[in-house]
């Protein structure tokens, strides 16, 4: 209790800083996208980003953490932080993204925003893109005083598909695909091939043959005709597509497949492949139709090429956006990235991977380039412990002189909402001010591809929220600063819980300081909820001396002693990891690592690697953080 | 903002209008801005009543496809499935519609309510009660019934479960001991810097005291006091009738350093925290005039702050207040298909679910004594059966069918052609009609008044002539209701009833439907749960591979859950041991032959897991929910692969089963063998 009420008191506060920040403020006119205008919008939004050098994105979800202690902490690792970042990411929905493409020259930013309004409406009724997703109502509140429209968002909110999502859904479907032309032979053929070949081709040329006689002898016995069209049906399995004659072609793999579509080239003519995805199990299919003319060939081949861009723009959605930006291979400014891009990865483009490395990975494939303005805005003083926008920037304005022009040009309509995504602009700006401040020419990024700014690069990529790009060489600088900013290895963090929750991290600290010799020297007692204490140990092993005490009865004595056997309970930073990686996400972290402890001894194999990188990983905790 | 504030009045006010289009008026949308009132005006409605219709909309049913009620349920899995709804699940919207008979005018008169609720944080506690799952599906078809989300996030009316409220209270308890307990610990003085400031803030106050003391008559020298004080940091005001400093920008550990200044130094001073307005909290430092007059003072704030914050409390029980009147009335209360609405109600309003169906029944049963279920109703009773045919017993349905006179009251001649029904007058504020219609199907407010109609016309049909009816008469105790209530279904698509007033579960019997299998049919002991099998596996190939080992009768049947799992049932008990026995040998026999036993296609990938029925149950009452069963199963921390059962002794000697025994013996041994 004693530390959610100052939380929350915080929180009180930080709202009200923040509107009284809004009023004075311009209001910038910022296109709003539904399904309406979003066809529309597309063909905009696409020319914007290939001529800017950054796309900032900005997005709205459901909610951010469902229990206090899963907010990512100035006590987590990389990995840790991915896995919170992670369950969030797979919970909560985006509802608004705002996306603006734009161009810093000098001290002008030229910014296209565009706010898109997401619903996850299941166009094709695959339980896709989204089952369920969760709510928290505060989010919920403060968009709704925002001004945002829930019922404009449901009825109109455009829907979209992942890339895997788009791929699991082609499969369902089972439409037919047209073959792409193979130009070049790509393998050598084998005996079996070749046989395989050359069944299939004479198979075809009969069937060619006889679709040709049937439609030449017209003028035959009606009767007769239909009696031997239906058992040429039989014996060739013909049949009818889009009113033409068509044959399938079972093949049992991709390789056949291609084998097959590379034969039928010699077909070119009148001949058009179609590829059957293998739908629920079946056998992969080739489908070859046979059209009339070189024209209806044309035709044919046009129609489905339509219907495939359809589909696609149906199902894809407001993905449409996110692989233009990808393909654009452009920067992308965010801020609070961790959070952004393991949403945008989990909805967008496919499932969050386990573990942090291999997100990285997976990303790096869609946007080789994020930049959060966190942790630019962490190289800068004064700055180090603002998280909101416009309070930075109004900090940056008070302390730097930075002149920044922002240049919109005005692309709503004039009866549109247009306040919805201000957040975007900001980002612009605030990147546009941290850039002139440290010394960072953003135009680089344009002027030399192969060695693309290699200043900024320095700030990219980095997904842990409490770090800073280059920490060695402004070390001194934020020991001056703050001489709470410690280094310390996890190893000498203890997890401490079962005191009942009428305890403050002072009354815990006394009661402690008397309870075993490991506390003799200086340590420090953090609420992480109200339920469990983080115990770090200033003095490296002494961690470990505990904790062995506590795994043992015998050893035990005094008002040690008592507090155990009244429920309290520790653990290392190892079960912390282990209740995150395996998805102990209970809304006390007591009750997570409870879990964790009863669950480790399966566990074990995989601890023991997570322990080695543990070991080399210091990182900073800043005590006013916690 | 206002202009947004007038844009959403104005579509909820287009839908009121839509309805007065039909020459009638909208029933009562109650929302966080006429709360007060309105409750005031139901509570009378309550009391009156003769019964209370209700009926819920919800975010969502169900928070994974495999969470839907399916036939291979048993009675608590099916618990198990509607709690997990329930807790998950937000409730947007509620229905209260009470019904009273007028004796005068010989017709009903109803006060349909519709309620929008969200569960809006007012007071600090446990803040995963904030979250609530949405489904998507569902969401889609609120909108498509124009339910207004802007109204119901902005305006829905705050509530509180009583379990909730006793969470808040005990807090609220224990933030005041730690006041107290915090107010007595000294902060210590480590660094020069805390030293200095609370050296100079000692002697400012003391100057401010002694200023007070030298001329206590007058507030010209008060005034100037502080006033070259450049920052404003502390201003004179009174507090209490004493007077006093208010501390402004301070640290939080600054203003600790000052109470306990304040403490140290100072019997006549007091140093206070009060709750401001905008819950912002203002340090104040007063002079009081003596030892006693200073603990008074304390405790005066003490105990000011403290009722503040059970005002607080108080106000955000806010729905919860419907649901009591309801419950101490002891009213009649009529649903349509409620089990899951009441399951809803109890995890809201009063408190976590229990884990157990009986359990939750008595409790429900506590709370509301007496609960008629309309579909029970018209499917279990004879006489409403023969009236209703052959139709469907879906709300909307049940509505057309019995009460016409209602549902097309602008046409005038069917008037007539009813003249036997029920007559029902809608009265909204002072507004009254009998020939009312307006409202859309799912809205709650108006389901809820269907459902009453449908009731009050069923009663009708049964026989009950509301003419000779007394006012004082528990309706839910006449004879010919009374062994209808308190009966629910816990699960319609199978029929499974449960009674509230003594817990026990009866299948349906009169209700002919052409279900595949009867649930009495369904031996639970004999079922075998697997799962991570290859998903393209079809379930006729699982039931050859199976029968291929274990005999042509083995299987019974089997229902698939999803693409990741499936529920085998035996035929004997003895089979679910075996085969668990089989798969167990055959996975850890890891040669070449194992390939070739009929299994294997099960088994391939390696992932496959069996278990009896007991881990379906354990896994359903996981409060995790993944989309496809496997990843449920590996969520909820199962790492196990097989889980063997006691072999139980049966007293069948067939020669068969010997027969499918030493088959499946047989080909094990034949494969070990080989290897």
């Amino acid at each position: 209790m004693v530390a959610v009420s100052p939380l929350l008191r915080r929180r009180l506060l930080s709202t009200s800083v923040t509107r009284t920040h809004h009023k004075p403020q311009q209001q910038w006119s910022i296109k709003q996208v539904t399904k309406s205008n979003f066809a529309d919008t597309l063909e905009d939004i696409k020319s914007h980003v290939s001529n800017s050098d950054f796309v900032a994105v900005s997005l709205q979800n459901t909610g951010f953490f469902s229990a206090p202690w899963q907010r990512v902490s100035p006590f987590d690792t990389a990995d840790t932080a991915y896995l919170k970042a992670k369950y969030a990411a797979e919970r909560f929905q985006v509802l608004h993204f705002a996306v603006c493409p734009f161009t810093v020259r000098a001290s002008k930013v030229t910014a296209y925003p565009y706010n898109f309004h997401l619903f996850p409406r299941p166009e094709l009724k695959m339980e896709m893109p989204s089952y369920s997703f969760y709510c928290q109502t505060s989010s919920l509140i403060s968009m709704a005083r925002q001004g945002f429209d829930f019922n404009s968002c449901i009825n109109d909110g455009i829907s979209y598909l992942s890339r895997e999502q788009e791929s699991a859904a082609k499969i369902q479907m089972g439409n037919p695909i047209l073959a792409k032309n193979v130009t070049e032979s790509t393998s050598t053929l084998s005996v079996a091939d070749s046989v395989f070949i050359e069944r299939i081709k004479s198979h075809i040329k009969n069937w060619k043959k006889a679709c040709k006689e049937t439609s030449t002898r017209k003028e035959g016995n009606q009767i007769q005709d239909a009696l031997v069209r239906s058992l040429r049906k039989l014996v060739l399995g013909n049949e009818e597509y889009d009113s033409r004659p068509c044959m399938n072609i079972d093949v049992c793999s991709e390789r056949q497949a291609q084998l097959v579509v590379e034969m039928l080239q010699e077909f070119a003519d009148d001949v058009v492949p179609l590829i059957i995805p293998a739908k629920g199990g079946a056998m992969q299919a080739v489908r070859v139709v046979l059209t009339s003319s070189k024209e209806d060939k044309d035709l044919l081949q046009g129609k489905l090429q339509n219907d495939e861009q359809e589909l696609k723009k149906k199902v894809r959605g407001f993905r449409e956006v996110i692989d233009l930006i990808s393909a654009s291979q452009k920067p992308v400014v965010s801020h609070g990235s961790l959070n952004d891009l393991t949403l945008i990865h989990s909805k967008f483009i496919a499932p969050l991977p386990p573990t942090v490395d291999e997100f990285m990975c997976s990303l790096r494939l869609a946007f080789p380039l994020v930049i959060d303005v966190n942790h630019l805005m962490k190289e800068i003083n004064p700055l180090r412990k603002v998280t909101s926008i416009p309070s930075a920037i109004s900090q940056l304005k008070n302390r730097f002189f930075t002149p920044i022009d922002m240049e919109i040009p005005c692309q709503a309509m004039e009866n549109e909402d247009t306040i919805l995504g201000q957040n975007v602009v900001k980002i612009c700006e605030l990147f546009a001010r941290l850039c002139s401040i440290l010394k960072i020419d953003p135009a680089d990024v344009k002027s030399d591809k192969e060695k693309r700014a290699s200043a900024l690069e320095a700030y990219a990529n980095i997904f842990r929220p409490f770090c800073t790009a280059s920490e060695e060489p402004i070390d001194g600088e934020i020991k001056i600063w703050t001489n709470n900013t410690r280094t310390v290895s996890c190893e000498d963090l203890v997890f401490l819980w079962g005191f009942g929750d009428r305890v403050t991290a002072g009354v815990l600290k006394s009661l402690l300081q008397e309870s075993h010799e490991a506390f003799s020297k200086e340590f420090d007692v953090r609420l992480v909820d109200t339920s469990c204490a983080i115990v770090i140990f200033w003095q490296h092993g002494l961690s470990e001396t505990f904790l062995n005490t506590m795994n043992k009865c015998s050893d035990m004595c005094g008002p040690l002693r008592e507090m155990v056997s009244e429920g309290l309970r520790a653990a290392g930073y190892e079960t912390y990891n282990r209740a995150c990686r395996l998805g102990f996400w209970e809304s006390s972290l007591a009750d997570s690592l409870d879990r964790a402890l009863a669950n480790s001894d399966c566990a074990s194999e995989a601890d023991s690697k997570t322990k080695c990188s543990d070991r080399c990983n210091e990182w900073i905790i800043n005590l006013d953080d916690l | 903002m206002r202009m947004r504030k007038h844009q959403w009045l104005r579509t909820a006010l287009s839908r009121a209008y839509y309805c007065t289009f039909s020459s009638s008026f909208p029933l009562k949308h109650v929302t966080q801005s006429n709360f007060e009132s309105a409750v005031a005006d139901l509570k009378t409605h309550l009391k009156a009543a003769d019964f209370v219709a209700i009926d819920l909309e919800m975010t969502g049913v169900t928070s994974a496809p495999w969470r839907e009620s399916l036939e291979f349920d048993r009675f608590d899995v099916k618990y198990l499935k509607v709690k997990d709804s329930a807790e998950k699940f937000a409730v947007v919207q509620l229905g209260v519609c009470p019904f009273r008979w007028d004796p005068l005018r010989l017709s009903f008169i109803a006060h349909p309510h519709n309620f929008f609720i969200f569960p809006r944080q007012e007071v600090p506690i446990d803040s995963s009660s904030y979250e609530f799952l949405c489904q998507t599906t569902s969401i889609d078809f609120l909108a498509k019934y124009h339910f207004d989300f802007n109204v119901c996030i902005r305006q829905g009316v705050p509530y509180l479960s009583r379990g909730q409220e006793d969470e808040a209270l005990r807090l609220l308890n224990l933030r005041y001991e730690n006041e107290l307990s915090e107010q007595a610990r000294d902060v210590p003085l480590v660094s020069i810097t805390d030293i200095l400031f609370s050296e100079r803030m000692k002697n400012r106050l003391r100057e401010w005291r002694d200023g007070l003391l030298r001329d206590t008559s007058g507030g010209s020298q008060l005034e100037g006091l502080f006033s070259n004080d450049s920052n404003q940091q502390f201003q004179n005001i009174f507090y209490k009738m004493r007077p006093a400093l208010s501390l402004n920008g301070f640290t939080s550990h600054q203003l600790r350093l000052i109470q306990s200044v304040t403490r140290k130094h100072f019997k006549d001073l007091a140093s206070v925290r009060v709750e401001g307005e905008s819950s912002c909290s203002q340090q104040l430092v007063v002079y009081t005039d003596s030892e006693s007059d200073r603990d008074l003072l304390k405790k005066e704030v003490m105990n000011d702050y403290r009722r503040q914050a059970e005002m607080k409390i108080k106000a955000a029980i806010g729905f919860r207040h419907v649901i009591d009147v309801l419950s101490s009335e002891k009213k009649l209360i009529v649903g349509h298909n409620c089990f899951l609405d009441l399951a809803h109600i109890h995890s809201k309003f009063l408190g976590p679910l229990p884990l157990e169906a009986e359990e939750f029944v008595s409790s429900v049963n506590k709370c509301f004594p007496y609960i008629i279920d309309t579909k029970i109703l018209l499917n279990t009773n004879n006489i409403l059966k023969q009236r209703m045919k052959k139709s469907k017993t879906s709300l909307s349905s049940a509505f057309l069918s019995l009460c016409p006179q209602i549902a097309f009251a602008s046409k005038e001649s069917c008037n007539l052609t009813f003249s036997s029904s029920v007559k029902v007058e809608v009265q909204v504020d002072d507004t009254r009609s009998s020939s009312w219609i307006s409202g859309v199907k799912h809205e709650a407010g108006y389901d809820a008044f269907m459902t009453g109609c449908v009731f009050a016309q069923a009663c009708n049909l049964l026989g009950i002539d509301f003419k000779l009816y007394s006012p004082s008469e528990n309706l839910a105790c006449n004879e010919r209701l009374q062994k209808h209530a308190n009966l629910l279904y816990l699960s319609w698509i199978n029929g499974d009833i449960i009674d509230l007033s003594t817990g026990h579960r009866t299948a349906e019997s009169l209700r002919c439907r052409d279900l595949k299998k009867s649930q009495t049919g369904i031996l639970f002991e004999n079922i075998v749960l697997l799962w991570g099998f290859p998903s393209k596996l079809k379930t006729a190939v699982i039931k050859d591979r199976i029968s291929k080992v274990f005999g042509p009768t083995s299987v019974t049947s089997i229902f698939r859950l999803d693409e990741t799992a499936v529920l085998v049932q035996f035929s004997k008990l003895k089979l679910v041991a075996d085969f668990l026995v089989v798969k167990e040998t055959l996975e850890r026999s890891n040669d070449a032959f194992s390939v070739l036993h009929p299994l294997s296609t099960i088994l391939e990938g390696g992932n496959t897991c069996a278990a009896s029925y007991e881990t379906y149950k354990d896994i359903c009452s996981s409060s995790v929910s993944k989309l496809l069963f496997a990843d449920q199963a590996e969520a909820v921390g199962i790492r196990w692969k097989t889980k063997l059962v006691e072999r139980k002794e049966e007293l069948e000697t067939e020669e068969q089963d010997n027969f499918h025994e030493e088959n499946a013996a047989n080909t094990i041994s034949v494969y070990v063998e080989q290897n």
